[in-house]
């Protein structure tokens, strides 16, 4: 980070850390009318994690929608791991399996019990043998510290329990690429912290994140880079501490004076 | 959770307490009392004294057996006491087997759960056992008694199925259908495509059942399955060119017999048929949108008793010639279409109610379209529309008394035999029909409870 030549490359959204797993090029999305997305370029790196702020509205959850093909880009291209991204439904199925996603929601199964939530996939898609995808979601259960939980239904938890629930289920098809939609949005503020608890020790095994979020104590915490967005367009990239201590465009001044 | 907390008080009232909260807690209330109990008291008063004193119940004690199986050959009743006994060790085994699995599932989930229980079968199908004891009470010989005793400890014997093993109750199910097709071909017997019928049950079974989780699975797995599914299929064959019994087919069957049948009949054809049209009018594909638009709201249109009739005498234009439906058949079939087309309707309505979140969530693991659909949407739509699913069954389970119009002689239109007899030609009109009705009465009351308790335990958890 010293280098100052790698610094000012690093401020550039289209250069990652590294080889990139996921890059983006010219991509414009549109909601009938209205353009969601103009004109993103951007590359994220092997065990990257990238924080994308930004006031409500801006394209940010559209962003990481499009890159597992939840929302469909109208121009440019998005690759994640060498696979680009097209409507052939085999190539938008590989990249799924790559990349674990977590909602804002939650969006847990409520007729499966947790268990079943997380063998879901690995069984399904991956071909798993029960016992051996009990054992694989056991292992991502006490990774996100629930084990004991298995055999509930997720509405007999907690929302940071489900929360958590969500990202072992993601973690089970274990995916090159992770990708948080506000994850902790919709939880009441004691459960905060034990989801950015998981996601931090997520980022320090090496996954590469991208995360949506409003909190800024994880992007200064965890964060390689912080993206900011607004208006659907990428306004200023930059290290936590460039993009906090020094930020250069009016606008990302504007947006941290009125959250910090 | 671990604290000890004392449980709310409830206010128990009694005698004039109750009178007074329940009766008369302020002036409107009590002015509707005033004037609404002597109408209900009346009223209970005359239907009393015409059930209890003076109806004449000889027109239904001396039809019984037509009531309940029409014009069925007598000299072949053999085979309907038969049915019933299997039909009851079916029950017995599906009820053990649903039942214990429930179990096993609740207390994984370290959820409560009531034990199923004879005494708890007893409380669910109150009105059915009830209507049962009214047919022993009208009974003059002692053959039915003999026939209801049987079927009981056929029941008892098949529930027993609970106190096995996990890995035996996985048969269960296997079992019941086994039993469900042996109780039907022992009345409409085992020639023509009988054969095909349990070759499907037993393929189903045998491919369920071979090559479970503990072999290690791969192409192995599908062959051994596969070969399952051929040498039982064959077996099957071979059995039934050896046994070759005629049976009673079902345009001979009448009374609540075939009430019965054509219900149970064209409600399992028609959840199917319904949940394909529900799902095709929102599918991707015009053409096949539009299919499922046009059928559902052609059916929609038009009275059941149009279709009835359509099925009896237009459809001989479609069909190609020669073709022999029988009518009963035909009103199968009818009541089928008729009935998927609100399935239809209703699991659409269930299928709009997810949010779009899961079908989401299920995308973003990589779940195919179909997955997704199967394991994540129907799941959790269906259980949404159980109550109006049920509802709809009760209408067709009641609605096959306009085969009566057909000239068919269910359970409704054997009154019209009855009332043919001399000496019932203008007495006891009355009496018969009190006797449909609540025949009619007990089956959906027990359907209507079952669907409510099925809801109460799938929303367990689902919170």
């Amino acid at each position: 980070m010293n280098d100052e030549s790698t610094q000012q490359v690093y401020a550039d959204a289209t250069k990652a850390k590294g080889d990139a797993i996921i890059e983006l090029e010219g991509v414009d999305k549109f909601f009938g009318d209205f353009q969601a997305l103009k004109d993103i370029n951007m590359a994220v790196g092997r065990q990257e994690v990238v924080v994308v702020i930004g006031p409500s509205g801006s394209g940010k959850s559209t962003l990481i929608r499009c890159i597992n093909h939840l929302e469909t880009h109208e121009r440019g291209r998005i690759v994640v791991d060498g696979i680009e991204l097209s409507e052939d439904i085999r190539n938008i199925q590989e990249v799924r399996r790559e990349t674990g996603m977590v909602f804002q929601s939650f969006n847990l199964f409520p007729h499966l019990t947790v268990l079943d939530n997380v063998t879901l996939a690995p069984r399904q898609v991956r071909n798993m043998a029960k016992a051996d995808a009990e054992e694989l979601a056991m292992k991502q259960l006490t990774r996100v510290k629930i084990p004991e939980q298995a055999r509930k239904y997720p509405g007999q938890l907690s929302g940071g329990q489900q929360q958590r629930v969500a990202i072992a289920r993601a973690l089970a098809m274990q995916p090159k690429v992770m990708l948080f939609d506000e994850p902790t949005s919709a939880l009441d503020p004691e459960m905060i912290k034990e989801v950015l608890d998981v996601m931090v020790e997520l980022a320090e095994g090496g996954m590469t994140m991208i995360v949506v979020t409003h909190e800024m104590s994880f992007a200064r915490a965890v964060a390689n880079r912080v993206v900011f967005m607004a208006d659907g367009e990428i306004v200023e990239v930059g290290t936590p501490e460039h993009f906090f201590t020094n930020p250069e465009e009016d606008r990302t001044k504007l947006f941290l004076s009125q959250i910090l | 959770m671990t604290a000890t907390t004392t449980p709310p008080l409830v206010k128990r009232l009694t005698g004039i307490g109750w009178v007074r909260s329940n009766l008369f807690p302020n002036v409107w209330s009590s002015i509707l009392t005033i004037l609404l109990l002597p109408v209900l008291l009346y009223s209970g008063y005359r239907a009393g004294l015409f059930l209890l004193v003076n109806a004449e119940w000889e027109a239904v004690e001396r039809n019984l057996t037509l009531f309940m199986q029409g014009t069925f050959p007598r000299d072949q009743q053999w085979r309907l006491v038969a049915q019933l006994p299997l039909f009851a060790l079916a029950l017995g085994a599906g009820l053990g087997t649903a039942s214990s699995s429930a179990q096993d599932r609740a207390i994984e989930a370290g959820l409560p759960h009531e034990r199923t229980s004879p005494i708890g079968i007893v409380r669910r199908f109150w009105s059915v056992i009830g209507f049962v004891l009214v047919l022993l009470y009208f009974a003059s010989t002692a053959n039915p008694w003999f026939v209801v005793l049987g079927s009981v400890l056929a029941f008892l014997l098949g529930f027993q199925i609970r106190g096995l093993p996990a890995r035996f109750r996985l048969y269960g199910w296997s079992l019941m259908s086994l039993l469900l097709v042996a109780g039907f071909q022992v009345v409409s017997g085992t020639t023509g495509r009988a054969w095909l019928v349990t070759a499907i049950v037993v393929g189903i079974g045998a491919w369920t059942l071979t090559g479970s989780e503990r072999i290690v699975p791969g192409w192995r797995t599908w062959a051994l399955k596969t070969g399952a599914v051929i040498v039982t299929s064959v077996l099957v064959f071979l059995l039934y060119s050896v046994i070759t019994d005629p049976g009673v087919g079902w345009d001979k069957w009448s009374g609540l017999h075939l009430t019965l049948w054509v219900s149970a009949l064209a409600i399992i054809l028609s959840f199917p048929f319904g949940l394909i049209m529900a799902l095709a009018r929102r599918s991707g594909l015009p053409a096949l949108r539009l299919l499922a638009t046009t059928y559902i709201e052609l059916i929609r249109g038009v009275p059941l008793i149009a279709l009835l009739f359509m099925g009896q005498y237009v459809a001989l234009f479609f069909l190609p010639a020669g073709s022999s439906l029988s009518s009963i058949s035909r009103a199968i079939a009818v009541f089928t279409l008729f009935t998927a087309a609100y399935v239809a309707e209703i699991v659409r309505g269930g299928l709009q109610s997810l949010p779009p979140g899961q079908t989401e969530a299920g995308q973003a693991l990589g779940l195919t379209p179909p997955s997704v659909i199967r394991l994540i949407v129907l799941p959790q739509a269906l259980r949404a529309v159980i109550p109006a699913m049920v509802g709809q069954f009760i209408s067709l389970f009641k609605d096959t008394s306009l085969l009566s119009i057909l000239a068919i002689f269910e359970f409704f239109n054997v009154r019209s035999l009855v009332h043919g007899q001399p000496d019932f030609r203008v007495v006891a009109h009355a009496e018969t029909l009190v006797f449909v009705a609540v025949g009619y009465w007990a089956v959906a009351f027990a359907m209507s409870r079952e669907s409510q308790r099925l809801e109460g335990r799938l929303r367990v958890g689902a919170a």
